[in-house]
């Protein structure tokens, strides 16, 4: 059971962060975000804004058969996790550049989300934020 | 970050709270079985406010991401699971536990050295 928390978890972080990452090469083609209707003209026939969507679709139901197996608590907090991988792919593939104060302020968003996965909130509770 | 990347920030995190709060006022409907309860759900009008909410916030995703780039976005966007939190103490009478205060608090804290780092 353990291992299948584990890949179903991996599974979740690999879409999430190809979600954000599809997000973010759609939005850099389609810039700049002008809020009007030749920008959302652009947004519509941006291949990667679509690959996003599919990639959210796959998010949902990794989600939700995690869910129908663990308490929401850890899952929820758990998938907040995805601002490691994303950052982490954000440098990697992306060539983006993160200072030492700002990873000091990522480290310290993870410590944050951490201790909200360990103190879980009961089943009974239910989601709260999800 | 630019004042336009800031406020772009402020209004996604609106929005996502708004949706949040909204897709949890729906799903507190209490129906006896599956299909009542979605029913229920598909027509009341907080689910509406939700998915409303989402739209509005997918385009400020959208905007936010390229004006600035995807690690500081997503380091920022974190700040949601402080303002729904609170969201839920204010609107669902949510506990908000020691344990959860500190965990919002170091969020609070990483959230404003990535941005103004």
């Amino acid at each position: 059971m353990r291992r299948f928390y584990l890949i179903g978890f991996l599974i979740l972080l690999c879409f999430d962060t190809f979600t954000q990452v599809g997000f973010k090469i759609g939005a850099i083609h389609t810039a700049p975000p002008g809020f009007d209707w030749a920008w959302v003209q652009r947004l519509l026939i941006e291949k990667w804004i679509y690959f996003a969507i599919l990639g959210y679709l796959g998010v949902f139901v990794t989600y939700l058969t995690l869910l129908r197996h663990a308490p929401v608590g850890p899952v929820h907090a758990a998938s907040h996790l995805e601002v490691v991988t994303t950052s982490v792919a954000s440098v990697l593939l992306l060539g983006e550049k993160l200072t030492y104060i700002q990873i000091l302020g990522g480290a310290l968003i993870v410590a944050g989300v951490l201790v909200l996965a360990i103190g879980s909130p009961t089943k009974r509770e239910g989601i709260s934020s999800a | 970050m630019t004042a336009q990347a800031t406020l772009i920030w402020l209004l996604k995190i609106v929005a996502d709270t708004v949706g949040q709060l909204s897709f949890k006022a729906a799903a507190n409907i209490s129906e006896e079985n599956w299909f009542s309860h979605w029913r229920a759900m598909l027509s009341d009008k907080w689910m509406w406010a939700g998915i409303g909410s989402y739209v509005v916030e997918f385009f400020l995703w959208l905007a936010l991401l390229s004006l600035v780039p995807l690690s500081l976005a997503v380091l920022l966007a974190s700040f949601n699971i402080l303002t729904i939190t609170l969201g839920g103490r204010l609107v669902f009478k949510e506990k908000l536990t020691p344990r959860r205060c500190i965990a919002i608090t170091l969020i609070a804290f990483g959230v404003a050295l990535v941005g103004w780092a």
